[in-house]
């Protein structure tokens, strides 16, 4: 049973015909992670890698048994959490990690940002990851309704009201989002088919070019940890097996963390939303907008004569902008550009951590 | 009492009015273009129930509705039986010659009563218009004299939700009652009563007023015996399980005059659990002094059902919170309904005071709660089986952790040195 | 046995024993409740054959009690157990062929109409389905 060729034998042979495998576990093999004094921060990526697979796997075994109608997706989720072997354990870890992936994702960025990593070649790996950041977010705000409790309908009604502000697109984006003029059991059926296929899809295609271009221009080094002499770092460290291994200890640390957080803390099933009762008070978003929130709130009624709340809403827009285009700003010829750049990113991380303080210091946890 | 009888007699023999509609009167036409009180007759002839049934002055009135309008002899002719306006103590009788004869009445409704005039001479107000009361009452003074509507038209002043004030215009006037010796508070304790609540406030047209338990034509004043009985037309289950005990017993509970000593008459309101017990708003000490069987069992009965009310709250209250930790309890909190209609069931039981029978129901209501809170202990238990499962599942991740860290440093030391 | 064969050989064991303890919930998660979808609009009420004529059973619907009737016909109804009047649970008199509310003497026909007592509205009916020997009740 030879082939042409000198074929390996058995299976392996057989494979490596039809699909010339070997050629990847030869890269692979080559694949190396520079070790240095940060080389700690490059187990974020594969941490937030990680944990989107837990919402993935968890999220698919959650739609099993969840109904996407105002009728009916509460009490899905109630008999999810009491009925369902383990579909508390299930649905908690979903709610946590849905928590645990952006704070990561936001870590990962923030230190990509600080080591400069966006720099030639990069600019690309850059963008899609800004990219893929909004769309954890949006994951996390489209989900946030599924419960289809009281805080999340309200929640959703104000994040949807925002976006109304907007000139031109305002009203038509807030039909869009909430499938009308309010939110109803259309916007529900609409978020769900957003949460499930929509941003899954998109996801797929930019985490798709976002790892084929970290695997092609391999990890970046810190100028301060390059040596002079060969504009390499010291030492380096092959992948597999030496790095997957640590990164092997990180993902066992975050399922233990997980199952704790998910023994310990399950999450709250609330109360079935009423879109005829009054609002409750102290409705926010969850965590990672509620800066957002918070800024939308000081910006006085009118600036510069625009509507504060329009004004605030074309910042956001802006500073996301600002965020996509970074590695344009700073591609680090300028050492002082690149200082100021530094400073402003401080900044803004201590604004956003004092103003998510302040809303959870008024209102309580 | 010859000439009464003579006089009633006389009305009976008058002929009695058509039961088809009269021609236009010329009586109204009349009186509507006069002053001051002779106006007021005709003004209200539009609203009138006998008008619209096709009746018309001079059926009640006598004298020539068929003449020229503004020719008074004709109209007042005493040859045609005009009696003007009738005398007050005879009005019962002139009411009856149309509303006592069943003939005549079922041409217009067939199931309407016609024994009124018959249960008004059983009543005070009946007994006293025969003795030749002027002030006692009479079917006018009820049922209003010429805008006459029908009881159930709201505007009646006999329709439920007006006949209180009716009857207190005489009866909440202590100058009119002075002579009789009769109190005069029952329309304002009424006004306090949870009957009063339902009717006004509700709306609840079954919600009871004067006349329900003191009837309409029939008046009677509260006897001793009679209230319990009325009261139970409602109340039944209360009145039966009361009946019973007292039957079983040989008691003579008239000295209590029955519900009226716990729930009173006119100012009844809505039971608490206070009323039960030996405590200062009990209703038991009224009568029963300590040292009786009866204080004994009041205070044991009140402690049980405390109990029963705290257990149930305790059973709520932690499945209530295994629900929020996520545990499966629903069938369970269902099953404490059964526990929560057993407090209702002994409530209804105290009025068979029958300590025994009332014990059973609080003994099965406290049985049904204790399953609750032995079913919220049980998902807690199992909220701790699952912290421990998690404990396990941190051990074995930490051996994995462990056994990763010595490998990683082991497979590190095989590395080419840089 | 070598020290690297025991690191591998626990190594391997403890990562088996956390796959493991992933998969066996994963795998109760998979296998159906034998409730297989929160009974909020269908409830099994009973089998049919388990009530004779003229008896009735009360059975939980959602968070809520019903009380499905057997007839002297041999038809099923069944209507919500809450009494309209302070919501105690209702029960049915075989000998009065009605439905009575024992907490203040309330009862109701088989059409659900509030016949006597203090009820001020109907109990509400509910539709019924008999299938595969199964009495089955919806929301009508």
């Amino acid at each position: 049973m030879s082939g042409e060729g000198d074929a390996a034998p058995g299976l392996r042979g057989w494979l490596e015909e039809r699909t010339g495998l070997s050629a990847l576990a030869g890269l692979a093999r080559k694949k190396t992670v520079p070790l240095h004094r940060h080389t700690a921060w490059y187990y974020l990526g594969g941490m937030t890698l990680f944990l989107f697979t837990v919402q993935v796997v968890t999220g698919i075994l959650l739609l099993l048994y969840y109904r996407s109608s105002a009728d009916e997706a509460f009490e899905s989720v109630q008999f999810i959490m009491t009925k369902v072997p383990f579909g508390w354990l299930v649905r908690s870890i979903h709610s946590w990690s849905a928590n645990l992936l952006v704070l990561v994702a936001l870590l990962h960025m923030f230190s990509v940002f600080l080591l400069k990593a966006y720099r030639r070649p990069r600019e690309i790996t850059w963008l899609t990851g800004v990219l893929l950041l909004f769309l954890m977010l949006a994951f996390g705000f489209s989900g946030y309704l599924l419960p289809w409790n009281t805080l999340a309908f309200f929640a959703t009604q104000v994040g949807t009201e925002v976006p109304g502000g907007l000139p031109v697109v305002g009203r038509f984006l807030l039909r869009f989002l909430r499938g009308g003029d309010q939110v109803t059991g259309g916007t529900l059926t609409r978020f769900y088919g957003i949460h499930v296929a929509v941003l899954p899809a998109l996801t797929t295609v930019l985490l798709g070019i976002h790892l084929l271009l970290v695997q092609k221009h391999g990890m970046s080094v810190p100028e301060s940890q390059t040596e002079a002499r060969t504009g390499r770092p010291s030492r380096s460290l092959p992948f597999f097996p030496n790095f997957l291994l640590r990164d092997a200890i990180g993902w066992s640390a975050a399922v233990g963390v997980l199952a704790a957080l998910a023994a310990l803390f399950p999450w709250d099933l609330g109360q079935k939303a009423d879109p005829f009762a009054p609002a409750p008070a102290g409705i926010r978003p969850e965590w990672y907008f509620a800066w957002m929130f918070q800024t939308l709130k000081w910006i006085p009624s009118h600036v510069l004569g625009i509507e504060g709340e329009l004004f605030g809403l074309l910042a956001f827009g802006l500073g996301g902008l600002l965020l996509v285009v970074v590695p344009l700003v700073d591609p680090g010829r300028d050492p002082r550009r690149s200082r100021v750049l530094t400073v402003l990113g401080w900044a803004v991380v201590a604004y956003v951590a004092a103003a998510t303080a302040v809303v959870y210091l008024k209102h309580g946890p | 009492m010859l000439l009464v009888w003579a006089a009633g007699a006389a009305y009976a023999a008058e002929p009695k009015p058509a039961a088809t509609p009269a021609p236009p009167s010329s009586c109204v036409t009349c009186h509507a273009e006069l002053d001051g009180a002779a106006a007021e007759p005709a003004r209200h002839a539009a609203d009138d129930v006998h008008f619209q049934k096709g009746l018309s002055c001079h059926d009640c009135h006598g004298g020539n509705p068929a003449g020229p309008a503004d020719d008074i002899e004709a109209a007042h002719d005493e040859k045609k039986g005009w009696t003007g306006k009738p005398p007050r103590l005879k009005i019962p009788q002139l009411c009856a010659r149309c509303h006592a004869d069943a003939d005549f009445m079922k041409g217009f409704n067939p199931h309407t009563r016609v024994d009124q005039l018959a249960e008004y001479r059983t009543s005070v107000h009946g007994k006293r218009n025969a003795a030749g009361d002027e002030k006692a009452a009479v079917c006018v003074d009820c049922h209003g004299v010429h805008g006459i509507r029908p009881v159930n038209d709201p505007r009646s002043s006999v329709h439920p939700t007006r006949l209180a004030e009716t009857c207190a215009r005489c009866h909440a006037d202590p100058a009119r009652m002075q002579s009789y010796g009769l109190p005069t508070n029952q329309y304002a304790d009424y006004k306090t009563s949870v009957h009063a609540a339902a009717l006004y406030a509700k709306g609840d047209l079954a919600a009871p007023t004067c006349n329900d338990c003191h009837g309409s034509h029939g008046a009677v004043p509260p006897g001793v015996g009679t209230v319990a009985n009325v009261c139970g037309s409602c109340h039944g289950r209360e009145s039966t399980l009361f009946l019973e005990t007292e039957a079983k017993r040989k008691l003579d509970l008239d000295l209590c005059i029955r519900c009226v000593v716990c729930h009173d008459n006119h100012a009844v309101h809505p039971p608490t659990a206070d009323m039960l017990g030996v405590g200062p708003k009990s209703t038991c000490v009224t009568c029963h002094a300590e040292g009786d069987p009866e204080y004994r069992a009041a205070a044991a009965m009140a402690t049980a059902s405390a109990r029963l009310k705290d257990r149930l709250a305790e059973a709520h209250d932690l499945l209530e919170r295994a629900e929020r930790a996520g545990m499966e309890v629903s069938a369970d909190t269902f099953a404490l309904r059964e526990a929560q209609d057993k407090v209702v069931e002994a409530r209804v039981l105290v009025h068979s005071f029958d300590e025994a029978r009332y014990m059973a129901a609080v003994d099965a209501g406290i049985a049904g709660a204790d399953h609750g809170v032995s079913a919220g202990r049980r998902a807690f238990r199992e909220l701790r089986q699952r912290r421990l499962g998690l404990g396990i599942s941190l051990v074995v991740i930490l051996a994995v952790i462990a056994g990763l860290v010595v490998k990683a440093r082991d497979l590190d030391r095989t590395l080419p040195s840089p | 046995m070598t020290r690297r064969r025991l690191l591998d050989w626990f190594l391997g064991t403890s990562l088996g024993a956390m796959c493991l303890s992933v998969l066996y919930p994963v795998a109760r998660y998979l296998t159906p409740p034998e409730v297989p979808e929160a009974q909020t609009s269908r409830a099994l009420a009973a089998r049919d054959g388990e009530l004779k004529p003229n008896d009735a059973r009360v059975f939980r619907f959602g968070n809520h009690p019903g009380i499905l009737v057997r007839g002297q016909d041999g038809a099923y109804r069944a209507f919500s157990a809450t009494c309209t009047h302070l919501s105690c649970t209702v029960q049915y008199r075989a000998d009065l062929k009605q439905i009575w509310c024992a907490c203040h003497n309330g009862f109701y026909d088989l059409n659900g109409q509030n016949v006597s007592g203090p009820p001020p509205r109907p109990l509400e009916q509910y539709a019924v389905h008999v299938a595969n020997g199964e009495v089955v009740v919806s929301k009508a």
